[in-house]
């Protein structure tokens, strides 16, 4: 099945694209699926609904909205070049945004990278894998669509696979997260503190394990 | 060069205030000319703790809506003329200011001081946006408490958004008998979290509350530990390297006892 739904990250937050040419009951099922596996990925984020050049009736916009809104997704705005689908989104109620240039030079291959500590209060979303070259502190938050390898201490609540991924995996050289969650299941870290050395988070018989990198590799 | 410098902290009741009326007194002393401004609208607190509170006539709010001029409302130190403080008006809130009126006034307060202080309101809005709004520099005061550091690591991170860069820390309240019981986090504990420069430490002191009870600043204290630090934090300020005092816990009456018999007092070392 080709791919009828895309999710990307921008500056401005996420673009969720859907296929201009496909039926579009068969891109209302193949977005069911998705959302239904993986909808908190998209929770305070800003989201931009891009159909390119499709042209929407008010009616077929209402059905997409009511799916996302089911699963408490909120959409900003509508990006086409259809003017139909255009004024379909204002009167529904949505802004209107210009389509996407060509992949900014940003689009590094599905990885976001970021060199940095990431403090309390500061989110990483990315419909990719995420790498960071440095601390999450406690109150910090990482959302990604992949894996997410923290390369310093993880304090922070960490959400891998976030699109419904249960075989992302999150790693850390000291993993001590307040709250981590790899697709739709959740743990905590075990009282007793991190150990001091790299540990891999991952799934297991539906829940959540730990292990040390070293056991884990084998 | 003037330097325009914002107190804050995320938490409240972590030392902004003192912090804020220390630092300028210790810069004064040093010879300059300082401006503290109290940038807690609603909520003053400078006037108090500098013992100034039924000197004021004007304040931050009637400058800023132009019912009198800036010197009008700056109110001179008891003790050095050349120290001035801005007080905030208790009877409006934050919404009195803008932005906008902050950054004049810190333009306006820089052709006058060699420093201009800030004390930022508590929290994460318009007090605390608009009380760094004018600043060239920004100092962090938090204690060595898992929520103020918590909330320190929240203010640098919208510092860094702002794009006022490098915020240095004061760690205030530090126990260092706790701290060695393993009961409360150290110097270094905090700085691996929050991993900024660090400006000073000042010990928790039971001066600091007598003087602010009588509307002095401790730095004018001899005997105050806590005023000693911000001392070198002053001088560090003006560009000093200052090496950080040794915070042992202090030595009893039996200790010293001890000690002058040859015995080593509990708790010091070398």
């Amino acid at each position: 099945m080709a791919k009828l739904i895309a999710i990307k990250g921008s500056k401005d937050g996420l673009r969720l694209q859907l296929d201009e040419q496909a039926a579009w009951e068969e891109v209302l099922e193949a977005l069911r699926a998705q959302i239904s596996q993986g909808a908190s990925f998209f929770n305070g984020a800003q989201l931009v609904v891009d159909i390119g050049e499709r042209a929407l009736a008010e009616d077929q916009l209402a059905a997409l909205l009511e799916l996302m809104h089911q699963h408490g997704v909120r959409p900003e705005s509508l990006a086409s070049t259809a003017r139909e689908s255009r004024s379909s989104a204002r009167a529904a109620g949505l802004a209107t945004r210009p389509l996407a240039r060509a992949p900014e030079s940003e689009d590094r291959s599905e990885a976001a990278f970021a060199w940095r500590t990431v403090r309390s209060g500061q989110v990483i979303r990315h419909h990719g894998h995420v790498t960071v070259l440095g601390d999450v502190n406690a109150g910090g938050e990482i959302i990604a669509g992949g894996n997410v390898l923290v390369w310093g201490r993880l304090r922070g609540t960490v959400h891998a696979g976030a699109l419904g991924d249960r075989t992302a995996v999150i790693c850390a050289l000291e993993l001590a997260p307040m709250q981590l969650r790899i697709a739709d299941l959740i743990a905590r870290a075990p009282e007793g503190g991190a150990g001091r050395f790299p540990e891999v988070a991952f799934v297991e018989n539906d829940q959540i394990g730990v292990e040390p990198w070293e056991t884990y590799r084998k | 060069m003037s330097r325009v410098i914002t107190i804050t902290s995320g938490k409240g009741g972590v030392g902004k205030t003192t912090t804020t009326a220390n630092l300028g007194t210790a810069l004064a002393m040093q010879g300059a000319k300082v401006a503290v401004v109290d940038a807690d609208i609603g909520l003053r607190n400078l006037d108090v703790v500098m013992g100034l509170e039924n000197r004021i006539v004007y304040d931050l709010v009637d400058v800023i809506e132009g019912r009198c001029r800036l010197r009008q409302a700056l109110i001179k130190d008891k003790h050095f003329p050349d120290l001035c403080l801005l007080p905030a008006a208790q009877t409006r809130d934050k919404d009195a200011v803008s932005k906008d009126d902050m950054i004049a006034l810190a333009n306006q307060l820089r052709t006058e001081f060699d420093y201009v202080l800030f004390d930022s309101p508590a929290g994460i809005e318009s007090g605390f946006r608009n009380a760094i709004a004018g600043a060239d520099e920004v100092v962090i005061v938090t204690t060595p408490e898992v929520s103020a550091v918590r909330d320190a690591d929240r203010i640098i991170g919208l510092c860094e958004a702002f794009e006022k860069g490098h915020p240095r820390l004061i760690l205030n309240r530090l126990k260092p008998r706790m701290v060695s019981r393993g009961e409360m986090m150290s110097v270094e504990d905090v700085l691996q979290i929050l991993a900024i420069d660090l400006l000073g430490v000042v010990p928790d002191d039971e001066t600091i509350v007598t003087a602010t009870n009588r509307g002095e600043v401790a730095v004018l204290d001899r005997g105050s530990l806590a005023g000693r630090a911000f001392i070198d934090i002053g001088r560090r300020v003006g560009g000093e390297q200052v090496p950080f005092m040794v915070l042992e816990e202090q030595t009893g009456m039996i200790n010293r006892f001890f000690g002058m018999f040859g015995r080593r007092p509990r708790g010091s070392e070398r």
